[in-house]
């Protein structure tokens, strides 16, 4: 390579040309670092409500009525969990408190003699003190929430208002971690009694059932027992949420990735265009090379060394800037676009990066970027030598 | 050396036939000097780009050191141009974004001469053209006398047997001129077949043995 | 709208399938002038223009190569990923089976990079000649080459426009076990005689070569080439998976078995290509005595690879699967 003329002289003109490649690498770069930065972002988001996901029960079972969910009777978590290959029925209780039009947080009761289904929750209530949770009527809130009372001139206990017209005053044992925001944001943990009364359901009755099964080849089998177990009986499986989850985000990112293509294509004519352009100056250097033996070969390998040059230059630093942009600056302005603005959410960006997503935003510029360029730099390529002579 | 045989040269522009060379015929021997001589548009920088492989003829033979070149795939003559000919050019030719020595090392990264040789290889030429003490200059800085050292340097880098020079002294003063006429003689002495393509009168002068071919109107008179 | 329009690998592989469709397009269009007009001993301006095309299609041959490579690793890669929002779907191979298109789009793919790869070995010895010796040759390999992307075009198309992401589709096990029962394997065979037969071709395949017959070599390559592929998904890949109902060719490509399958499927591929480009190649006058090792050489690996991982496995356990 150090004793190759052919690499020396690639590098030195390369070098001295840099002026001439400035504005491509510009724009070029701004295209990259856009691209990444959403993608980054989407994976990122998509990232933690996986790991989430990861958490909750494999399989919940509901009663629904005309679509709607309606509370089951407790006495059903006896009759699932003698089906055998289930583990860890939990009766869950949860439900949506409106304080007033515009907020609303969700509510969760925790029942401690049962046990603990979701691991995430089990990972929350370890850090507590649990007995100080259980003495009094208190709750664990999140941070959304905390700042909402705060504001209400709240800040150690609140008054709910249970469906029964009563006033329930609770105490606020502690904020909840900022990590994960994303789900624990406007959360309100309670005992799960107290729940009870705050959602308006009667003691023997629960939202829904949550279980997991180990083996996962038996989940569609447990499925369709469940589902034959009670009438209006209704099964979702952690599967399918996971699966309109990457729905969800493909039909996002694949919302800007459609607007993106038109930025790509436009990408292409400039290029396209600026290469075309291609100076009198390049095309004088061209003919004295090839007058002083410069095969068309040749210089098309000069040519296309230059161009993957120029591609992995703005690649890698668009690449960069996005990184920077998303993970350090905590991309602002785009995840408001993303997560929409009213959302009142704190979101810790883990840096997590799809190596699938980095590869689709290489071919997609490295393609279009080459094909852009290939008929123009050919015609450069094979100028005359002769016009080195006038 | 050099045989050309029939040569024709035309280009049609409208469907209308532009003559440039006409049935031109000569032979010239190895270690000959030749002056091609003739009044712009006679021709004579065609038939000199037609010898260095960068034109094609209408028809005709061209045969340089037993080589026919008229039809060569780009790859075989682009190699000939960078072992068989050194080219002189009437504006020097040299790229301005290179130093001088690399403007010399241009025609042996075509032949893929590994680094460390191309080098040397250049420190020599540019010595032999006595520039060597300005090749980390670069040609924006140079007189147009050490610019036209500098191609000489670029022309004779690959050692070809022949030179080819396209108004060498047209850019050049009568100093300056005389000195290259000089180079020209020592490279001559040295038996290179030497073609210059002028219509400056101070080549007139050269008092060493040479072949003269008159252009006129695209045919030897 | 079918929902798998919307992911961004698939939008981002179609994009690049249409553009270097474009590319295609003009290829074809210029090879069609070539075999019409070319005329080297010709001093006429338009033969010298076409000169000059002709390494315009030549740019274009070796960026679609270069490009079309690296897609298909990446349209792997994309299908393996589908499979999350495909009921029913573990790995990239019940992706691939969702419809009737996959299989052949795949099969079209591997053809397009080979006689990719044949026009480009044919360009280099025909450049290096004086008088284009092998041009009409190389033109009709790119003529073959530009319909084969046109079909390709046409499948991907097809392919991704008839997945259905409500019906459930067959995971690998479902695919390739034999399930119902039914004998998988080709002309009745058996897994013992399925592996005398490999074992047999590959020697057959070295020797024919060795000696440089060409319709033998052929014969044996053809045939290595579709006993390789059985004998690799149902026999070699459940040593990969060490899990004898575990029957896949796309999963070993995965990183749990350190992406094993890209050096397994690589060397087969490129040793028939080879091979292939040897025999073709040696019908136009060149023998090309590289492509000849090559082919030996990269066979040699994947039989080598193959029967390792056999050996690991027996040398561990004591026993086979």
């Amino acid at each position: 390579m150090l004793n190759n003329s052919f690499f020396y002289f690639f590098t030195l003109s390369l070098f001295k040309n840099r002026k001439r490649y400035f504005a491509i690498v510009t724009i070029s770069t701004l295209v990259i670092f856009l691209l990444s930065s959403v993608l980054f972002l989407s994976d990122s988001i998509k990232y933690s409500i996986n790991s989430q996901l990861e958490l909750e029960p494999d399989l919940i079972v509901q009663k629904r009525l005309g679509g709607r969910v309606v509370p089951l009777d407790e006495s059903i978590v006896d009759t699932i969990a003698e089906i055998y290959g289930v583990s860890q029925v939990t009766k869950r209780v949860y439900g949506r408190y409106y304080f007033d039009k515009e907020y609303s947080a969700l509510i969760f009761g925790v029942d401690f003699l049962d046990e603990q289904s979701s691991k995430a929750l089990a990972k929350l209530l370890n850090r507590e003190d649990l007995k100080r949770f259980l003495s009094s009527e208190s709750m664990l809130v999140g941070e959304g929430v905390f700042n909402y009372f705060k504001s209400h001139f709240y800040p150690k206990a609140y008054n709910f208002l249970t469906p029964s017209g009563k006033i329930k005053s609770v105490k606020i044992l502690k904020v909840l971690d900022r990590r994960s925001n994303l789900f624990s944001n406007n959360l309100i943990i309670l005992p799960q009694e107290l729940a009870k009364e705050i959602l308006g359901l009667k003691s023997n009755e629960i939202s829904d059932i949550a279980l997991n099964v180990p083996n996962p080849d038996e989940a569609a089998n447990i499925q369709r027992k469940l589902e034959g177990l009670f009438l209006n009986a209704f099964i979702s499986g952690k599967r399918e949420m996971q699966k309109e989850y990457e729905n969800l985000f493909n039909y996002k990112g694949g919302l800007f990735l459609a607007l993106y293509l038109i930025v790509v294509m436009t990408l292409s004519l400039i290029l396209y265009q600026r290469y075309s352009l291609a100076n009198s100056l390049e095309k004088r250097e061209v003919a004295i090379l090839r007058s002083l033996g410069w095969s068309i070969k040749d210089l098309l390998g000069l040519k296309a060394l230059e161009n993957i040059m120029l591609v992995l230059f703005s690649f890698t630093l668009g690449l960069f800037l996005g990184y920077l942009y998303v993970f350090i600056l905590k991309a602002p302005l785009l995840s408001e676009l993303f997560l929409g603005k009213n959302l009142q959410t704190q979101i810790e960006f883990l840096p997590h990066i799809d190596y699938l997503s980095l590869a689709t935003i290489f071919i997609l510029y490295a393609t279009t970027f080459l094909s852009a360029v290939l008929i123009p730099v050919w015609r450069v390529a094979t100028t005359e030598p002769k016009e080195a002579l006038s | 050396m050099v045989v050309v045989e029939q040569l024709n040269r035309w280009y049609t522009i409208d469907k209308k036939r532009h003559q440039i060379l006409k049935d031109i015929s000569f032979h010239v021997k190895r270690g000959d000097f030749v002056l091609l001589r003739g009044v712009s548009g006679s021709g004579k920088t065609t038939l000199l780009s037609i010898l260095a492989g960068l034109e094609k003829p209408s028809s005709g033979k061209v045969l340089i050191d037993g080589e026919p070149i008229a039809k060569l795939p780009d790859i075989h003559l682009s190699h000939f141009r960078a072992k068989k000919v050194g080219i002189i050019f009437q504006h020097f030719n040299l790229i301005d974004s290179l130093s001088l020595q690399d403007n010399v090392l241009v025609p042996l990264v075509a032949l893929k001469i590994g680094l460390q040789e191309a080098k040397a290889m250049a420190e020599r030429a540019l010595k032999s053209a006595n520039i060597a003490h300005k090749s980390e200059a670069y040609p924006t800085k140079l007189s147009g006398g050490e610019k036209q050292r500098g191609a000489i340097a670029r022309a004779i880098v690959a050692d070809p047997p022949l030179l080819l020079c396209d108004e060498p002294t047209a850019n050049l003063d009568r100093a300056n001129s005389l000195l290259f006429i000089d180079a020209l003689h020592k490279l001559h002495q040295e038996g290179k077949t030497i073609i210059v393509a002028t219509h400056d009168p101070i080549f007139d002068a050269i008092d060493f043995p040479h072949t003269i071919i008159d252009l006129k109107d695209g045919q030897i008179v | 709208m079918n929902p798998l329009f919307l992911n961004n690998q698939v939008i981002v592989y179609l994009f690049s399938e249409a553009a270097l469709l474009a590319l295609t397009i003009l290829l074809f269009a210029k090879i069609v002038k070539f075999l019409w007009f070319w005329d080297f001993r010709s001093y006429s301006n338009r033969q010298l223009k076409l000169e000059k095309e002709a390494y315009l299609a030549m740019t274009i041959a070796t960026l679609l190569f270069t490009l079309k490579s690296v897609l298909l690793i990446f349209f792997v890669h994309t299908i393996d990923k589908l499979s999350l929002i495909i009921p029913g779907a573990m790995c990239a191979a019940g992706v691939i089976s969702a419809n009737s298109y996959g299989m052949d789009l795949l099969f079209i793919k591997l053809t397009v990079i080979f006689t990719l790869l044949l026009f480009l070995i044919a360009n280099s010895y025909d450049l290096q000649a004086k008088t284009y010796p092998l041009f009409r040759f190389k033109s009709w390999v790119l003529i073959i080459a530009s319909g084969l992307i046109f079909i390709e075009f046409f499948l991907d198309i097809s392919y991704f426009t008839h997945i259905d992401t409500s019906t459930p589709v067959s995971c690998c096990s479902a695919l390739f076990g034999n399930l119902e029962g039914a004998n998988p394997l080709p002309f009745g065979l058996d897994i013992t005689k399925l592996l005398l037969l490999f074992y047999m071709l590959y020697l057959g395949t070295i020797i024919a070569l060795t000696l440089e017959t060409k319709t033998i070599t052929l014969l044996t390559l053809l045939l290595f080439g579709v006993i390789a592929y059985y004998g690799v998904v149902y026999f070699f890949g459940t040593y990969i998976y060490e899990l004898p109902t575990h029957k896949c060719p796309f999963c070993m490509l995965q990183r749990e078995y350190y992406y094993v399958g890209y050096l397994l499927w690589g060397s087969l591929f490129f040793g028939l290509f080879f091979g292939v480009i040897w025999v073709i190649m040696s019908q136009v006058g060149y023998n090309i005595t590289k492509a000849k090792w090559a082919s030996m050489l990269l066979l040699t690996l994947f039989v080598a690879l193959c029967s390792l991982y056999v050996a690991i496995y027996y040398s561990k356990n004591g026993v086979l699967l």
